[in-house]
């Protein structure tokens, strides 16, 4: 008899509500450790909230987290964080006056151990920390081959690139689950198909779990080992990408239909 | 040991005897340097000649011998540079294939070379060497998407060198073998080939060394988009004999970070290098038909009177010349086709005097594969890619 493996990320009975307004109701799903998840579904249907509850930004009223075998009633974003849960955002968050380098430098603030004195005068821990951070954010920067642009400013890149540096900056903090909010959100085909082949090798490089969010059904349907499907708060459809696409609740409320 | 020493080492010296030669008389001075990751690293003269000891070393327990060749799909990196002198320190022979052709026409030059030792930069080259038939053993440097391929004849770079086999015993390596074998394919689908001989390259290379008064001092940028032929005719030959650093950077789409941060003193290109530096040049100016473009023209012409020149020097010709990274620039070659006049001109301007050298291939027809057949297919047709 072979045993499933315990899933990195459990979601039980989540219900989350903004003034009476149901944003998700009783949903749940599990995501296997090295799995790409991606939730779909139509603006309004709570895939967004879905991922803020996930990482701690909101708090549900109902339902319960199992993260890495630990069970949360709610969770903080640091905590999240601290974790090992990183995510990116729909609209671009990064420090636009500040380099590729720097930015994607601060997602490893969370394992600085060094004071800020040993920090400010480079003394004890911090020398050897810093070069320690470095070669990491190098690392990522070469997988996510944004050489060529390590010094220059975020704000004069091009807005593909600066969705690399957003993942760049998540990845950098080692995560275990990688929340990834439309990371091709406004992208041409080719540069979708670049996004893709780097969620895809940080998933089998990094062994790192991906929950996306999606619009765009071929790319998720070729990305994805399981697709989750949300309508109106609701989960609709939960599988493979195969047995997603032949379920007929998800047919006549998603794929057959065009938004 | 002076920098400019005079050129002496037996007249039938091949490659490697000059690598060896330069780890004797230099031995900790700076003979490879390669951005990785944001940093240069260093490879001394003495670490060169061990790790092409250690790599034939290899070469040797995987059966490479006298006579065979190993080929390299690969961008210009300090580990094809090593492999391939590792190749011909046991008398054997490197062919380079050009990395920039297209998929069709490297998996054509691959069939019929068929060799059965290969050097791949990366998971395209693997993927590409995978599919044109079994290789006895494929040497890569960049393990990135590899971790799940099974096939017994992979080897990471790293791994060739670490697990060091018994010294080979070396065969006397002959001036009168090719040193380098290329290949390319023509329209009509012919291949043709270019054989390289190590008293051929020796020659060129002190050809250039004298004519152009090379010495250790040079900083050299192989950079990337060079042909191969180029580069090792170039490049390769006199960094033996002169003993200077070669730099690789870090990668294509970075070149022009790193050759301006690196400020060499040899450069080699073509015409095409040269026409993407004054592309680089002429984005930076002004629009033409303004008066700001209109002044820096005249103050770059070569006819402006000679105060208009030397006032034009700090904030205009220098900052130009920084920005191609060409500012220290002692020897900038050309090899090939002239420049044209619009960009001859500018080079002229900003105080780079680029030097015209021929390209010096003999292309001639390749009827005869490779001397080393592919390995018997038993035990390695499992190419497929494991997921």
């Amino acid at each position: 008899m072979t045993t499933l493996p315990q899933p990195l990320l459990r979601l039980e009975h989540i219900s989350l509500s903004f003034k009476g307004v149901h944003a998700i109701s009783d949903i749940g799903f599990d995501v296997a450790p090295g799995e790409i998840c991606a939730l779909i579904g139509p603006n309004g249907a709570g895939k967004s909230s879905l991922l803020n509850v996930i990482n701690g930004v909101y708090q549900p009223q109902q339902g319960r987290i199992t993260f890495d075998g630990q069970v949360r009633r709610q969770m903080r974003p640091h905590d999240a964080a601290r974790r090992g849960i990183a995510r990116t955002f729909q609209n671009i968050a990064l420090f636009k006056g500040m380099s590729v380098l720097d930015n994607v430098l601060t997602g490893r603030t969370l394992s600085t151990r060094s004071s800020w004195l040993e920090q400010a005068l480079r003394i004890g821990r911090a020398p050897r920390e810093e070069d320690a951070q470095r070669r990491r954010a190098e690392e990522v920067i070469e997988f996510l081959r944004i050489q060529p642009w390590r010094h220059a400013l975020v704000g004069q890149l091009p807005y593909g690139l600066q969705k690399r540096v957003e993942l760049a900056r998540a990845l950098v903090a080692e995560p275990r689950l990688l929340l990834l909010d439309e990371p091709m959100a406004g992208m041409n085909a080719d540069e979708k198909l670049e996004m893709s082949q780097f969620i895809l090798d940080s998933n089998r490089e990094f062994a790192t779990t991906v929950v996306l969010i999606e619009h765009d059904i071929g790319v998720v349907m070729g990305l994805s080992h399981h697709v989750v499907v949300l309508d109106y708060g609701k989960k609709i459809g939960d599988g493979s990408p195969d047995e997603v696409r032949r379920n007929p609740e998800v047919i006549r409320a998603y794929l057959g239909t065009k938004h | 040991m002076s920098v400019t020493q005079p050129l002496a080492l037996n007249a039938d010296a091949t490659l490697v005897d000059w690598l060896r030669q330069q780890a004797r008389l230099r031995g900790s001075a700076v003979a490879l340097r390669h951005k990785q990751r944001g940093i240069w690293h260093e490879t001394t003269w003495s670490q060169a000649s061990a790790e092409v000891g250690r790599l034939a070393a290899r070469l040797a327990q995987q059966g490479f011998g006298a006579g065979e060749r190993l080929l390299v799909i690969s961008h210009p990196r300090p580990e094809a540079l090593l492999l391939s002198l590792a190749a011909q320190a046991l008398d054997g022979s490197a062919i380079l294939l050009d990395p920039l052709a297209s998929g069709a026409s490297l998996r054509h030059l691959l069939a019929h070379a068929a060799p059965a030792y290969v050097f791949a930069e990366g998971q395209v080259e693997v993927d590409l060497v995978l599919a044109t038939g079994a290789r006895r053993l494929i040497i890569y440097a960049d393990a990135r998407g590899l971790a799940h391929y099974r096939q017994p004849a992979l080897l990471a770079y790293q791994q060739a060198l670490a697990d060091e086999g018994p010294s080979p015993q070396a065969p006397r390596s002959s001036q009168q073998h090719a040193a380098f074998v290329f290949y390319r394919g023509t329209d009509s689908g012919a291949i043709e080939q270019q054989q390289l001989q190590h008293r051929e390259l020796l020659l060129a290379g002190k050809q250039l060394v004298l004519g152009e008064r090379l010495t250790a001092r040079e900083q050299a940028l192989a950079a990337r988009a060079l042909p191969t032929d180029a580069q090792i005719r170039y490049l390769l030959a006199p960094w033996l004999l002169a003993g200077f650093c070669l730099n690789f950077p870090e990668n294509l789409a970075t070149r022009d970070i790193d050759r301006r941060e690196l400020g060499p003193t040899l450069v080699a290109g073509t015409r095409e290098t040269y026409g993407r530096l004054a592309e680089l040049v002429f984005d930076r100016l002004p629009s033409p038909g303004s008066w700001l473009r209109r002044l820096i023209d005249y103050a770059l012409q070569p006819q402006a009177p000679a105060w208009v020149r030397w006032l034009s020097v700090y904030p205009l010709r220098r900052p130009l010349s920084d920005v191609l990274g060409l500012r220290r620039a002692r020897v900038p070659l050309l090899i090939g086709e002239p420049l044209p006049e619009p960009t001859r001109r500018l080079f002229v301007a900003i105080g780079v005097k680029v030097r015209a050298w021929p390209e010096g291939a003999h292309w001639q027809p390749s009827d005869v594969p490779s001397a080393t057949p592919s390995v018997s297919p038993v035990g390695l047709l499992s190419t497929g890619v494991v997921q």
